[in-house]
């Protein structure tokens, strides 16, 4: 036991050792999704130079495959910050309404514009303008105050969640309703290499913003004034960081839907794995994150006949997770 | 022209003004304890001083306002140490300490190993030595206090400010810091400003007492030089009745004690 | 063929009998009105009287114009005048008792206001549902239903709109079940409607025929489906059956599986849909891949489907689908109403699919014929023209 103690508290908790084999996972699930599916994919047919299964693999199947690890490792990356920066556990993008902004953004793109690519544009919109207007305001106050943005977070999602529920009003049951819902539970399905690719390049370069901005993150951690004395413009730097964050969150939200769980859960277990907050513990929730979502995606794609909702398996891997981190920290302290 | 001074200071909270006018002087070299009152602003002055809080009035030190400073440059000079550290997430004692060189930083740039070492160098100076990985929130609150004292310590500042640095410090540790702090004050063109929480540490630690009542300075006081009657007269306004003695400890080394006298019925 | 006939003919038998046992059931009306209940049961097997037998003549014509070879034919049975007070069992299966023939009408759902119409109803209508201008239909043959007042949809149903019409019958669909008891106490009679398959559509326009006094009209509906889906069976015996893929209405990606009423009218009309494995009973969403594994040989969009054909033949991701290739891309029309849901004319999906999917037998001509005449008769407008 006390050798466990020893390794829980011991400085690094191998956090190499941990984002290793958080990377192994990773590719496993990865490779493991793009072997998966419902066209037969078969090794033979690749080598052979089948046209019509490298169009699979690479339009569907490969760009599915990236959606999912890049989309949740900015999941994870950005839940991560936004709990550090507001330091609170229970924060994700929703905070500043980015979720209900970009849920407002693909209702009204459901409802008067035509194509999948235009939806994503749309919802990109919806997030975008939604986090502008809450940054916006929060700007208003100039005490700095970190309450001062989740107050102006929270109007900005009543104000969307208005929007939707107006846009749902007036949507068709049978047709643009449905499709609204579907969004809302979010799902892979549907993403196709000829579209993903701008969001992806803005949603990695936002991820490797934040990791470079790392130590500036952990500096917003602290107590407005101390943070400002040890020369941190709070104000602006803490814009800089939720603007990249949410950036990150509105790539990959308006190409999949509302994911659930994951900008929660992933840095939360990678912070209960660790007991730290270093760059390891960050790279970790975004592994995680990937994971999660990669898995999540390979049940919803395989367990039915039918496309299911990722949301429904995110939380249905993630919550038993965490409960058993939760234990197992419990026991250990 | 002295080395820190504050003019004219007037500050407070939403339409609440705690300090009126407030003007004093630190020499270099000198480490100035803030007594006063409950409520009478004492941490409202180190943070109108620290520009935490706006306020009207001037702070020059060695002839630069703080004033208009953007927060990097303030923090190059000035390091300030709160009530109580805000920081609420895991992190190690040693990244706590090293959070200290962020004005020294480019925005992206990283830690050097000198200043790892100097971060190392400054929690073992204040009895932290080997615990540099450790949890900073599995510390008790006074080992965090001395973290943040570590913090302050390890990268250069002139002027230092610190909100009641030893309130949960036991006995022991409440003097060795003061001293980390005479010994650093003396260190170089430097100056501190400590509202204490004992004023027993007060008057045998500082080299000046700032008395703030009524929302201004009562007095400044030099303890090591005033007469008793004269110290017990300005003591007895913030805390009632007291009575000071000079007592020799056997080290020869002579002391104040203040005795708690009771108030009239 | 003459097996087949036969076999139409006791289908409508069968029909009819299905048709006097769940729509009008006058043996259980008030027993005031006895003498006459007795007489009105409906026995169209055993009655073919010179009265009832008007109606009949009239569809039996049409089913000689278009079927020339007179292989195919669906008996009107005769039809009574109902008697009131009449009690009905409607959807829901409740007991409703109608004192008196009702002469103003409100409809909650357009199915049962297409029903409505089709029964020749439409000047007792004082309110329908909602979003009326969406239905082609309503403008082509009762415009006059555009300037209704709207109870609401079938989320939000107005009862107090409703209400302030007081009219004598208020149709719903079952989804709006609650909003029953509170017209009840207003003295409003209320039917359900539950039309969600050819079956159960059936049910209702007997039931609405018989409500409304004009189960001759509701007879005549039910002959000419029968009469259709024997014709489409006959004709398609033998043919190939081409694999379809029905794209659904909200999302390309969304489709009919086997258990829903669009899969029905593919196979009716020759095809095989991909899709049928799926028993869900609603939209299943399906992938790119799913579709590119089933390669169908036809891609049919739904009537009101928020895309279209050039979308879906430009979709990078459906190349090398066969469909696609071949251009085997289409929408059902929807110019009158939305042939893939069960309307009144429903039936004329399958008619018009099985033209696009059987080229062989070139009856697209015949099937044009097919679909103006049934526009013409229940619905007073020639399709074409529009």
């Amino acid at each position: 036991m006390t050798s466990m103690r020893r390794f829980m508290a011991s400085p690094t908790r191998n956090s190499k050792a941990l984002c290793l084999a958080g990377t192994a996972l990773l590719a496993a699930l990865a490779f493991f999704s793009l072997f998966c599916g419902k066209y037969p994919l078969t090794l033979s047919g690749l080598l052979g130079g089948d046209a019509m299964q490298w169009r699979v693999f690479w339009t569907l199947r490969f760009s599915r495959t990236a959606v999912g690890v890049i989309g949740g490792f900015a999941l994870g990356v950005a839940g991560f910050v936004y709990q550090t920066v507001f330091r609170n556990p229970l924060a994700s993008p929703d905070v500043i309404g980015v979720s209900s902004g970009a849920s407002a953004g693909a209702a009204a793109g459901i409802l008067f514009l035509s194509g999948a690519a235009a939806v994503t544009a749309a919802a990109f919109a919806g997030a975008l303008a939604a986090v502008c207007l809450a940054l916006a305001l929060s700007s208003l106050d100039r005490s700095g105050r970190r309450s001062t943005i989740v107050l102006a977070g929270i109007a900005v999602h009543s104000l969307a969640q208005t929007a939707l529920m107006a846009l749902k009003l007036t949507a068709d049951p049978e047709r643009e309703l449905a499709s609204i819902e579907y969004w809302i539970m979010g799902s892979l399905n549907g993403i196709s290499g000829y579209a993903v690719g701008g969001n992806l390049a803005l949603c990695a370069v936002c991820a490797a913003a934040l990791f470079a901005l790392h130590r500036q993150i952990l500096l917003l951690s602290a107590e407005e004034g101390e943070a400002k004395l040890l020369g941190v413009s709070v104000g602006r730097l803490r814009l800089a960081v939720l603007g990249a964050a949410t950036l990150a969150v509105a790539c990959v939200v308006s190409l999949s839907g509302l994911i659930s769980f994951i900008g929660l859960l992933a840095p939360h277990g990678a912070r209960l794995l660790t007991r730290r907050n270093g760059p390891g513990t960050m790279l970790l929730g975004g592994l995680l994150g990937g994971a999660l979502l990669v898995g999540a995606d390979i049940l919803a794609r395989t367990a039915a006949a039918t496309e299911l909702p990722v949301s429904i398996f995110t939380s249905l891997l993630g919550a038993p997770f965490l409960i058993y981190l939760i234990a197992r920290g419990r026991r250990d302290v | 022209m002295s080395f820190f001074s504050v003019q004219g200071l007037c500050a407070g909270y939403a339409g609440r003004r705690v300090l009126q006018d407030v003007s004093f002087t630190l020499e270099p070299g000198c480490l100035t304890g803030v007594l006063g009152a409950n409520g009478s602003g004492k941490t409202t002055l180190l943070k109108a001083v620290g520009g935490i809080l706006p306020h009207a009035g001037r702070c020059t030190l060695q002839g630069a306002a703080l004033e208009g400073l953007s927060p990097r440059r303030l923090a190059a000079v000035c390091g300030y140490i709160p009530q109580r550290s805000g920081i609420g997430i895991d992190i190690s004692a040693l990244d706590v300490v090293l959070m200290g060189f962020n004005p020294a930083l480019g925005l992206l740039e990283r830690p050097s190993a000198a200043m790892r070492a100097r971060a190392a160098a400054a929690l073992a100076e204040v009895g932290l030595g080997g615990r540099e990985q450790e949890n900073y929130l599995h510390l008790s609150e006074g080992q965090k206090q001395l973290c943040i004292l570590a913090r302050t310590l390890a990268a250069p500042r002139r002027l230092l400010l610190l909100d009641e640095p030893e309130s949960a410090l036991d006995f022991h540790h409440r003097y060795r810091m003061l001293a980390l702090l005479r010994g650093w004050v003396r260190g170089g063109e430097r100056a501190a400003l400590a509202a204490l929480h004992d004023p027993a540490l007060a008057l045998n630690g500082c080299d000046r007492l700032l008395v703030l009542a009524d929302g201004g300075v009562r007095a400044v006081l030099d303890p090591a030089r005033n007469a008793l009657p004269v110290l017990q007269a300005q003591l007895a306004a913030l805390y009632g009745r007291i009575s000071l003695h000079r007592l020799r400890g056997a080290d020869g080394r002579e002391q104040l004690v203040m005795l708690k006298e009771e108030d009239p019925a | 063929m003459r097996l087949k006939k036969c076999t139409a003919a006791l289908l409508a038998l069968g029909m009819a009998l299905s048709l006097a046992a769940c729509g009008a059931q006058p043996a259980e009306s008030a027993p005031a009105a006895a003498p006459a209940a007795t007489e009105a049961p409906a026995t169209p097997e055993t009655t073919e009287t010179e009265k009832a037998a008007e109606p009949a003549e009239e569809a039996g014509e049409g089913a000689v114009v278009l079927d020339p070879d007179g292989q195919f034919y669906a008996e009107v049975p005769a039809a009574a005048e109902t008697v009131y007070p009449v009690t009905l069992t409607d959807q829901a299966g409740r007991e409703v008792t109608l004192e008196a023939e009702p002469q103003t009408l409100v409809s909650g759902y357009y199915i049962s206001t297409s029903l409505l119409v089709a029964l020749g109803q439409q000047d007792k209508l004082v309110g329908i549902e909602a979003k009326a201008d969406t239905r082609p239909i309503y403008a082509r043959s009762a415009p006059e239903l555009l300037e209704l007042p709207s109870v609401g949809t079938a989320k939000e149903f107005d009862l107090e709109g409703c209400a302030a019409l007081d009219p004598d019958l208020v149709v719903l669909p079952l989804k709006l079940e609650s909003a029953v008891e509170p017209l009840e106490a207003l003295g409003i009679d209320v039917l359900l409607v539950d039309p969600e398959d050819q079956e159960r559509l059936n049910a209702a326009a007997a039931l609405l025929g018989t409500a409304t006094n004009a189960q001759d009209r509701a007879n005549e509906l039910l002959a000419f489906t029968e009469m259709q889906q024997g014709r489409l069976t006959g004709l398609l015996a033998g043919a190939e059956r081409p694999t379809v893929y029905l794209a659904g209405n909200s999302d390309f990606l969304s489709t009919a599986g086997g258990g829903m009423y669009q899969s029905g009218m593919i196979e009716l009309a020759g095809g095989e849909n991909v899709a049928a494995d799926i028993t869900e009973d609603y939209w299943a969403t399906v992938s790119y891949e799913q579709i590119l594994a089933w390669d169908p040989e036809y891609i049919v969009l739904a009537s009101d489907a928020g895309y279209t054909v050039g979308d879906v033949l430009a979709d990078p991701n459906l190349a090398g689908c066969t469909a696609v290739e071949n251009g085997h891309v289409l929408q059902i029309p929807g110019d009158a109403e939305a042939w893939d849901s069960p309307v009144p004319g429903g039936i004329l999906g399958s008619v018009w699919l099985s033209g696009a999917l059987h080229p062989e037998l070139a009856i697209d001509g015949e099937n044009m014929e097919i679909i103006n005449d049934f526009y013409e008769t229940f619905y007073g407008f020639t399709y074409q023209e529009f």
